[in-house]
């Protein structure tokens, strides 16, 4: 689509309206099925065998007494599943992946990397046997920060890829001028920031269950955002082809971006119940989700700009380093993606980025909401705050001076449609009279002096879809039933975001039905057209268009029809709400059920058509305003209310929008002040895999959240104008806690977590 | 050895053959059937399989299937009063949006029901704190306040 497109205006009867989402109605009453609810007669059970030591040869692995203890069905090792190298994040439509992961190696590169895997009768049978399988290791020298690993003579992780410990080659951006840049500057700031890992904690650990059919073909339910990716690498792996993989996908317990890998246990799951011709359940125990899933990259930044007096940033130099973990995953893709974000957010004509990811022998890091770019912006939102305090500026007016607005040049290489960021900064500032917030007496509380309050902004852009990096296709196919319903086929996945009630708004809508008579198959890859996946915050705006598209020509489809039946041309008629009818003489109307059944000769309609898009990218964008009440006693940092302001082009499902904004928002605070899966330094061992050591934000920690969303800037790239929301929270809610912070007790902090341990050393450093 | 426990869940007379070391949360899901109770940790943690046992909410995980001998089991597949009818939490959770994922909504309607059965106008610190012990990832739990605001009102107007 032109991005010039004129946006289609219309009075909207659906969009635009927060419906009923039909997949809750299932979830509310406890009938909604996952994929752990699935159970199949004579079904096995499998767990994995992790290793404890975090770099090691496998010397040998004795399975025997394991395979005779009674229940046992099958154990796979290294040395019995196909030797294939694969991708971990399946993208097919990327450049960037690295093919560097066995289904099981002879080599051990993170301590809890599966070494075996057993079926048994029972759960606890298999988790028996687990611990009489003998593994006998060599011990290599471990890494486990990423400065290390890339050092000369670091031990090697990885025998492919492009050495060094490198997952990709140095990502670089270079725009303008930088050297010139920084020699016309007033002044310059430099800094390093460091972000932690953050670990999704979806609610629902991984799962799947493995069946194979007596002509040898595979139907697998797991619990994916990608089901036609894990089809593709599955069979590509086990050599079969793509009509003998089946993956099946229903409700889904959360992903957040995780859940966009082909796991490990995915390819032992679906080995075991082949070896076994049994069904095969594997579920992650939540210690697992944390050790064997994906968390946000850790990243080290070192960050330095030059300014004009009058706030006008001149240039950017910046290096990151992302950890990716023992295997690649998503790390190219973030590395990219995160990297290249920074050539944008605040405007600057010189900029000079450099972009690492390297291996470490630690979890694997992947892909989670925000991907890459939490980091990177982490890091320029808050120096933007410290070049207004180095101005004496108020910092939401240097924002403003600073942040993107239409025509710039995206990270995406396209020019920016619109000035939404401009737009939400100004309206935050208006609602909340920021000035006066700002100008206000800091003195504290009498009654509480140890309370210190503060105010922060953060702001930040995110595209819907991964162009460049992949090049997306969105599919969608709308079928008219006899009945005038309307079926709605999507391999979108529906991980809880209400995806498929806003695809169903849009068909209706487009199409002239109700709400109520549109219904949506998915999740079946032998059925559903091919789906890239559920992640880049793309799904409203990739498959939303293809699903327009599609319930647009069965629309016209109809229109023909119903004009030969009214003997009219199809001019004159329109489709409102089910029913036909013409624009001279609407009470001349007939149902779309009476236009697509048989008469006089005409026989029952086949109306049925395919939407296909392949987008470039829109960006969204928000400036979250948040306070923060700091506890000079305890260092404990409590967030006390948080005015998020989004564009987010046109609204479709406006509590869905409002759910995606609040959800990212405590995300996004957790890895800000409590967050941090950790990963001991000498051994490699995870110190807090569990929900109680790994602190989530609950329901006695949320503040207020007062959400705003604009339809600011609408992208003729989405159906109606939409963009994509998902990510976009847990983005700029960061900076403005750090920012906040400093307002509140004068400290800056450059990384996350921003721990009570923190405030209190930072505070003792502060009155030395 | 499996051990018969007779028990009463949403108001019927069960029995189930479990093993001794078998927790409630499995039988339920297993062996009774009732698979909307769901393990999202399997040790107290998360809340997901919050049921009510004899009036008291629990993590169903945490309580052997023995222990279930003669007491009254209630799980989400018994909160609606009838076929075609909602408890006021589910409609007002349809309504406000106070379930994404869907993943932690049966643990956290039970502990709302419990909650607003003993406290019929609980106040905003209430409401927090009754869920202090289920976690939801995806709401950021906005909705879930508005939504069990909002059944608190239906509920009291049913009653008037």
């Amino acid at each position: 689509m032109n991005m010039t497109t004129p946006i289609e205006q219309r009075e909207f009867k659906i969009v635009g309206k927060s419906v009923k989402r039909d997949d809750v109605l299932e979830k509310v009453t406890g009938e909604a099925q996952y994929t752990g609810d699935i159970k199949l007669p004579g079904m096995l059970h499998g767990k994995i065998k992790r290793a404890a030591i975090a770099h090691a040869r496998i010397k040998s692995i004795d399975v025997s007494k394991a395979l005779a203890y009674p229940g046992v069905k099958a154990v796979l090792t290294h040395e019995t599943v196909p030797r294939v190298l694969h991708y971990g994040s399946p993208h097919p439509r990327s450049a960037s992946c690295t093919k560097d992961q066995y289904i099981l190696d002879d080599k051990v590169r993170f301590w809890g990397e599966g070494v075996a895997a057993v079926a048994a009768i029972s759960e606890e049978i298999a988790d028996e046997a687990l611990d009489l399988i003998e593994v006998e290791y060599d011990a290599l020298p471990a890494v486990f920060e990423p400065e290390e690993a890339a050092q000369p003579g670091a031990p090697l992780i990885h025998e492919v890829g492009p050495g060094g410990n490198l997952v990709l080659d140095p990502v670089r951006v270079n725009r303008g001028d930088v050297d010139k840049g920084f020699a016309e500057a007033d002044f310059v700031l430099e800094g390093t920031f460091a972000g932690g890992r953050p670990h999704p904690a979806y609610m629902e650990p991984n799962v799947c269950v493995a069946d194979w059919d007596g002509s040898n073909k595979l139907t697998f339910w797991t619990s994916t955002q990608t089901s036609f990716m894990v089809r593709g690498i599955l069979a590509e792996v086990l050599g079969l082809p793509l009509t003998k993989v089946r993956v099946l996908v229903d409700h889904m317990g959360g992903g957040f971006g995780a859940k966009q890998d082909l796991f490990q246990h995915e390819f032992l799951c679906a080995l075991l119940a082949k070896e076994t011709r049994r069904p095969v359940k594997m579920e992650f125990t939540r210690h697992e989700t944390f050790v064997a899933g994906r968390s946000r990259h850790p990243c080290k930044i070192w960050l330095k700009q030059g300014f004009k007096n009058d706030g006008t940033l001149v240039a950017r130099d910046m290096k990151l380093v992302y950890d990716s973990g023992a295997y690649g995953s998503h790390g190219p893709g973030v590395t990219i993606v995160g990297t290249t974000a920074a050539t944008s957010l605040y405007r600057c004509e010189n900029v000079r980025l450099e972009g690492r990811c390297v291996y470490t022998n630690t979890p694997i890091n992947g892909a989670f909401r925000g991907y890459g770019v939490v980091q990177s912006y982490y890091a320029l939102d808050i120096q933007m705050d410290e070049a207004a305090e180095r101005l004496g500026m108020d910092p939401a007016e240097l924002k403003l001076k600073n942040v993107v607005r239409a025509g710039d040049i995206a990270p995406s290489g396209h020019p920016i449609i619109g000035h939404g960021l401009e737009i939400c900064l100004q309206h935050g500032i208006d609602v909340l009279d920021w000035k006066a917030l700002w100008n206000r007496d800091r003195t504290p509380d009498p009654k509480r002096p140890h309370i210190r309050k503060g105010w922060g902004i953060g702001c930040e852009m995110h595209g819907s879809s991964a162009y460049p990096g992949i090049k997306e296709q969105g599919n969608a196919t709308v079928k008219v039933n006899e009945d005038g319903t309307v079926t709605l086929l999507t391999g979108a996945a529906g991980l809880g975001t209400g995806a498929h009630t806003a695809l169903a708004q849009i068909v209706a809508e487009e199409l002239g039905v109700r709400f109520e008579d549109v219904g949506v198959i998915h999740g079946d890859t032998d059925v559903v057209p091919w789906d890239i996946g559920a992640f880049a915050s793309h799904t409203t705006y990739l498959v939303g268009t293809a699903a327009k598209m599609a319930a647009g020509k069965v629309r016209a489809s109809v229109l023909a029809r119903a004009a030969m039946k009214l003997q009219v041309s199809p001019e004159e008629i329109d489709l409102s709400e089910g029913k036909v009818f013409l624009i001279a003489e609407p009470d001349r109307c007939m149902t779309v059920s009476e236009a697509m059944g048989p008469s006089r000769g005409i026989p029952a309609a086949n109306i049925v058509a395919n939407g296909t898009y392949e987008p470039t990218k829109s960006y969204s964008f928000a400036a979250h305003f948040t306070e923060v009440d700091v506890d000079t006693e305890t260092g404990i940092v409590e967030v006390r209310r948080v005015v998020p302001v989004h564009d987010v082009g046109r609204v479709i499902h406006p509590i869905a929008a409002e759910g995606q904004i609040e959800g990212g928002i405590q995300q996004g605070i957790g890895h800000t002040l409590t967050e941090d899966y950790v990963i001991d330094k000498k051994t490699g061992r995870s110190l807090n895999a569990g929900l109680v050591d790994y602190k989530m934000p609950l329901s006695m920690d949320m503040p207020d959240i007062e959400t705003i969303i604009l339809e600011a800037a609408p992208d003729p790239g989405g159906p109606w104008g939409a963009k994509g929301v998902g990510e976009d929270p847990i983005i700029a809610i960061g900076p403005s806690i750090a920012n906040a912070i400093h307002d509140a007790i004068g400290v800056r902090f450059h990384h996350y977590p921003i721990t009570p341990e923190d405030i209190l050393k930072a505070l003792r450093e502060k009155g030395a | 050895m499996k051990r018969i426990v007779e028990f009463t869940v949403n108001g019927e007379a069960r029995d189930m053959a479990v093993d001794a070391c078998c927790s409630l949360l499995d039988a339920l899901r297993d062996d009774v059937g009732l698979t909307g109770t769901k393990k999202g940790c399997d040790v107290g943690d998360c809340g997901a399989c919050t049921v009510i046992i004899d009036g008291e909410p629990v993590n169903a995980c945490l309580v052997l299937a023995v222990e279930a001998e003669g007491r009254s089991v209630e799980t989400v597949e018994g909160l609606q009063p009838g076929v075609d009818t909602l408890h006021p939490l589910q409609d007002a959770f349809m309504r406000h949006g106070a379930s994404q994922c869907g993943f932690c909504t049966p643990g956290i309607l039970m502990m709302a029901k419990k909650l607003l059965d003993d406290n019929p106008h609980p106040t905003d610190e209430d409401i927090r704190f009754g869920l202090s012990g289920n976690i939801c990832r995806c709401t950021g739990y906005t909705k879930i306040f508005d939504a069990i605001r909002f059944a608190a009102r239906e509920m009291e107007a049913a009653r008037s």
